[in-house]
């Protein structure tokens, strides 16, 4: 079944206990069995996404979320901070990964769905921005500074919680 | 305060812009520190995800239910042979075939290839892993471009831009003849520390070009030279293939 992990990854990435991410992708493979002649484009995996962040809506009882117009802007908004974290040395132990993806996943976790999806569909689907807006309803500006805000924030949170010196790259 | 271009850097760096446009950012970035300081922290974070954070796949459990409840929604397998079956049974039982066809369509559908602004890329990064995967990386071993550039003349129709810039860390060592798109393509292949990075030439037609491209980690810059298209690929840093591209700009004024 073509792009099932994507279904799968997505689902996992919006849903919690207790909605599980299982039944959301089982029901949006059946949503999209069942409505594909309505399906018009050339791309597959941007309509079978849209289907799965439906059915996560609905299963967390929101039809569809209103079009958040706003952004609020705080602290961390600093698009041109310098560089904050250096690349990881080579010889690093597998614990070291397990440890560092564990940590990742909790901020991914931690950031705003709006912020959460979007990045997840820009940096492990590899989806343009037209699919993104495509996906989630909003217009392209919107998906814009959503992927830099959660860009910002994941890039901050992940060098403030550093165990060890959090200053020392800087 | 961030800077103005900060939204365009960030469209730059996800390969969402056209030619002209990739052009003025990479201008405005060689004076402006914030953005090319966004850059980095863009590339950071990008590479910090796609190598660490957890991908979810689904396991087999799930595919098991999901085959199985597909199956029931379809009065039919929901295997691609069997819904074909159906159709072969079609004046029989028509409420089953119909839904079995429809499955079937409907997994060709999920199958579509990625869209075509993306096929270019995808052509480009198999032919770069293709060479690397088998032993044809290089036809014509060289570390000097007055024997690579004469040997391309003999089996490719592009003559591509070729330099050493072993003093900058980039060493030529020698060409293939490859193809993109069904076009002959002409690869100049260097070695930069541990990588190897492929320089992908072909007569430019009316395709769309992004400017930047990362797949599974691997990186794409795409320019124009004259007539030519060029294509530069590796697991090497963005900065590192960057840098052999501004090398190559530098030594290549386009052709007359």
């Amino acid at each position: 079944m073509p792009h099932l992990d994507a279904a799968y990854n997505l689902a996992r990435w919006l849903a919690r206990p207790p909605v599980d991410a299982d039944d959301i992708v089982q029901e949006a493979m059946l949503r999209a069995y069942s409505s594909f002649e309505t399906f018009r484009g050339s791309d597959g995996k941007p309509w079978l996404l849209a289907i799965v962040r439906n059915c996560f809506l609905t299963a967390v009882g929101r039809s569809r979320r209103p079009l958040a117009a706003t952004v609020p802007l705080d602290d961390d908004v600093a698009l041109g901070d310098p560089a904050l974290f250096a690349d990881e040395p080579d010889a690093e132990s597998v614990v070291i990964q397990f440890e560092q993806g564990r940590r990742l996943g909790g901020i991914i976790e931690g950031l705003p769905e709006d912020f959460r999806e979007v990045l997840v569909l820009r940096e492990m689907e590899d989806l343009s921005y037209r699919q993104i807006a495509q996906i989630t309803g909003a217009p392209i500006g919107t998906v814009m500074s959503r992927l830099a805000r959660a860009r910002t924030m994941l890039k901050t949170r992940w060098r403030s919680d550093e165990p060890g010196a959090p200053h020392a790259m800087q | 305060m961030p800077c103005s271009e900060a939204m365009r850097a960030q469209a730059y760096f996800d390969g969402e812009l056209d030619a002209a446009a990739a052009l003025a950012v990479e201008q405005h970035v060689e004076t402006c520190a914030k953005c090319a300081a966004l850059l980095a922290d863009l590339e950071s974070t990008r590479k910090l995800l796609r190598e660490r954070a957890p991908y979810h796949r689904a396991d087999e459990g799930l595919r098991g239910r999901i085959a199985a409840s597909l199956a029931r929604a379809g009065g039919a397998a929901p295997s691609p042979r069997r819904a074909w079956a159906g159709r072969g049974r079609f004046g029989a039982g028509a409420a089953s075939g119909a839904a079995a066809m429809a499955l079937a369509a409907s997994l060709a559908f999920l199958m579509v290839l990625p869209p075509p602004s993306n096929a270019l890329e995808g052509d480009v990064m198999n032919a770069h892993l293709r060479a690397l995967m088998s032993d044809h990386l290089i036809d014509v071993v060289s570390s000097d471009r007055h024997t690579v550039k004469p040997w391309f003349a003999g089996h490719t129709d592009v003559s591509p831009p070729a330099g050493d810039f072993a003093k900058a860390g980039y060493t030529l060592v020698g060409g293939r003849a490859d193809y993109v798109q069904g076009h002959r393509a002409a690869v100049v292949v260097y070695r930069h520390g541990a990588h190897v990075i492929d320089v992908f030439a072909w007569k430019a037609g009316d395709e769309k070009l992004p400017s930047i491209a990362t797949r599974n980690g691997d990186h794409m810059v795409f320019w124009k030279n004259g007539d030519l298209v060029l294509c530069a690929v590796s697991d090497t840093g963005l900065d590192e293939l960057r840098g052999l591209v501004r090398l190559i700009k530098q030594t290549s004024a386009p052709a007359a």
